[in-house]
């Protein structure tokens, strides 16, 4: 703390301790370190921390008002306190709610293990094994990661009816797996790429072939990456709409994503409550994946004790 | 168990060679330590016995087997590696037990060989633990047991010791070489600390600029060099390598060097007669090199002066400045020596290695 010396104090003397307050401040000055530390310090964190306030309100409203509207049995566009009523849920729920979370989760899910799977098998070998044209391929692969797929749907959708693959859930997550895999392949590579060889050369000499130095010793290894690969994959699968709503026209299979419209009808009537009821339970599977995951994901990305250093 | 060759085996990395025709025959049981300095192809070598390399051309057998197309896993070899390459994400016990759970051994036998190598390397306490909570002498430890339970038909050694400390290094020296007379299989270890060559090795193989140098046991190493690098590389400190002149007109085989007549008797005074040109390199260890008593009849002797004093406790470097050279001598501890003061040294010549000045190739 720097504090200017007592004014009845003979100024002589406060200059002849060395360490009391804040240096020998001339008689007359009232107070500079302070006004300097409301200049330096006091002013600056009072208008930083109120521009983050206004944009954590402007992040904060709408989600503020889709847990208000899910609990207002009379929800509208504004912002009210509501009288607390579980109706909304209720409705949603038999509007098939329920039903079509349960699709969402089988799309996700497929999509995710598929493209888990796939991604890491590829990363593992563009890091590790000579392939002609490595370079080439991994630029097409980040190309990829940057391609609409709009674009790709129509073409897409020509070859589902042409080998029969329409209104199948199945297919539709092979589709969903894919529009994520250039992006994993490209994460898990460059995870794989953090590996030192001698823990695979270890394995290697104590007999263990290509399949089991990859499953025991590199994934183990790479988890959070595979983690993070995981879980994007499966938040890009579980928000899909226009892949599924073309590839799967079959009611039953509709998933969250498309189900959701069914409160918003042609003529322009929205029914607040119940959409905001079904924003929130479509949204919980994905905040229960971040919980679980984050356990995993702070352990963090450490070979510590396996090699020097 | 098994022997181990090396039938011209060279290995090039875009085109430039590493190993160059390395030919190498290793005896069952033997302990043999390839030595020589950063770059040489030791490890290169090492690692196409594990199998992580391919050599270029040539023969490698192990056990009579050619293994040129054989994957490490299937080579039923042990390696140490330099950082020790322990499983981040398994105890000290999956570590341990890895080879073995890869090869379904019962999960019975594998708890019991993995206490018994535990408690013969006195890592007992450590099972439960993961690499990162030991000391790099433990890891040391775990990396040996896990070799050693793999019960291989030969153990590769990749500097296991380089990342210990200067004490922990001597203990471990002593460790392996009670574990390898306990268990004598086939092992090749690769350093480039001469003295673990010299300390440990049944023969070593030294290595520079991806050749052989000279393969032979450690007192052969330091008694025979075969050419100048493999006398400079083995003993410490250094041999003292000066250059001379043959001289034609003497009655006996003679050399001229440091302004000194040297006779050279035996084997490589006969070859000198011989020899195309004049150009010779004569090699004198430091502790053949004594401060002269007067008048020590007829030995050579050259006059120099001191230029350092490195009292070491049991005994003494001294470096003399004669001529041009500056030779290093082993001088006993408390020899009244200074800085600045000229003194004699005499040595037999019986002692000298005497090298061709051209080649670096030892004569006689």
């Amino acid at each position: 703390m720097t504090v200017a010396p007592h004014r009845d104090e003979p100024p002589g003397e406060a200059a002849a301790r060395p360490g009391a307050g804040g240096g020998a401040a001339p008689r007359g000055t009232a107070f500079p370190a302070a006004a300097r530390r409301l200049r330096t310090k006091v002013l600056p964190a009072i208008i930083g921390n109120l521009a983050m306030t206004i944009i954590g309100v402007i992040f904060l409203l709408p989600l503020a008002w889709l847990i208000l509207a899910a609990f207002n049995p009379h929800a509208s566009p504004g912002v009210v306190t509501p009288r607390f009523s579980l109706a909304n849920f209720t409705q949603a729920l038999q509007s098939g709610a329920s039903g079509a979370i349960m699709n969402s989760l089988y799309l996700a899910g497929v999509s995710t293990v598929i493209a888990t799977v796939v991604s890491t098998l590829a990363g593992y070998v563009l890091s590790r094994h000579y392939v002609p044209l490595k370079g080439a391929a991994l630029v097409v692969i980040i190309f990829l990661t940057g391609l609409p797929v709009t674009l790709l749907l129509i073409p897409i959708y020509q070859i589902f009816v042409s080998i029969g693959w329409l209104d199948s859930p199945f297919y539709t997550s092979l589709v969903l797996a894919a529009t994520s895999v250039p992006f994993a392949i490209w994460l898990l590579k460059n995870f794989i790429d953090q590996v030192p060889r001698e823990f695979e050369e270890a394995a290697a000499i104590e007999g263990s072939g290509q399949f089991r130095v990859l499953l025991t010793v590199v994934v183990p290894l790479i988890m959070p990456g595979v983690l993070v690969s995981a879980i994007l994959t499966f938040i890009n699968s579980w928000g899909a709409f226009l892949i599924p709503l073309v590839l799967d026209a079959n009611p039953s299979d509709t998933p969250g994503a498309v189900g959701i419209y069914q409160f918003m009808s042609a003529n322009g009537q929205v029914q607040f409550g119940p959409l905001a009821a079904y924003g929130i339970l479509f949204s919980l599977p994905v905040i229960i994946l971040y919980l679980i995951s984050s356990r995993w994901l702070s352990g963090g990305f450490s070979f510590a004790g396996g090699i020097k250093g | 168990m098994a022997t181990i060759t090396l039938e011209g085996v060279s290995k090039a990395f875009k085109g430039k060679p590493a190993v160059d025709g390395v030919d190498l025959s290793i005896d069952d049981g033997q302990f043999l330590i390839i030595v020589g300095p950063s770059g040489c192809g030791k490890t290169t070598t090492l690692r196409m016995l594990a199998g992580f390399e391919r050599p270029t051309s040539g023969v490698v057998r192990i056990g009579g087997r050619v293994m040129n197309d054989v994957p490490p896993k299937d080579r039923d070899l042990a390696m140490v590696f330099q950082n020790y390459a322990l499983f981040p994400h398994m105890t000290v016990a999956k570590n341990l037990a890895f080879g073995m759970r890869v090869r379904r051994v019962d999960r019975k036998v594998i708890d019991r060989e993995v206490a018994s190598i535990a408690s013969m390397l006195g890592i007992e306490a450590l099972l439960g633990r993961k690499p990162a909570e030991l000391s790099g002498g433990e890891r040391q430890r775990v990396a040996l047991g896990r070799a050693l339970l793999r019960k291989p038909k030969a153990f590769l050694l990749d500097e296991p010791l380089s990342n210990l400390d200067a004490a922990l290094r001597a203990q471990m020296r002593f460790e392996l070489k009670r574990i390898h007379a306990q268990f004598p299989v086939t092992t090749v270890y690769v350093t480039h600390d001469q003295v673990e060559a010299m300390t440990m090795a049944d023969r070593i193989a030294l290595m520079e600029g991806g050749r052989l140098q000279q393969v032979a046991a450690p007192e052969v190493l330091y008694s025979e060099p075969a050419n100048t690098f493999v006398a400079g590389f083995v003993g410490s400190p250094k041999i003292n390598l000066i250059p001379g002149q043959v001289v034609r007109d003497a009655r006996r085989p003679t050399i001229r060097s440091m302004s000194c007549d040297i006779p050279v008797d035996g084997t490589a005074g006969a070859v000198l007669a011989s020899l195309p040109h004049d150009n010779v390199v004569i090699g004198l260890r430091p502790e053949e090199l004594r401060p002269r008593r007067p008048a020590t009849g007829g030995l050579p002797a050259v006059r120099g002066v001191i230029e350092l004093i490195e009292p070491l406790g049991s005994e003494t470097h001294v470096a003399l400045r004669v001529g041009g050279h500056v030779l290093t001598c082993k001088c006993p501890p408390r020899a009244g020596l200074e800085v600045g003061s000229e003194i004699s040294v005499e040595f037999d010549p019986e002692h000298m290695k005497v090298f061709d000045g051209d080649t670096g190739m030892r004569l006689g």
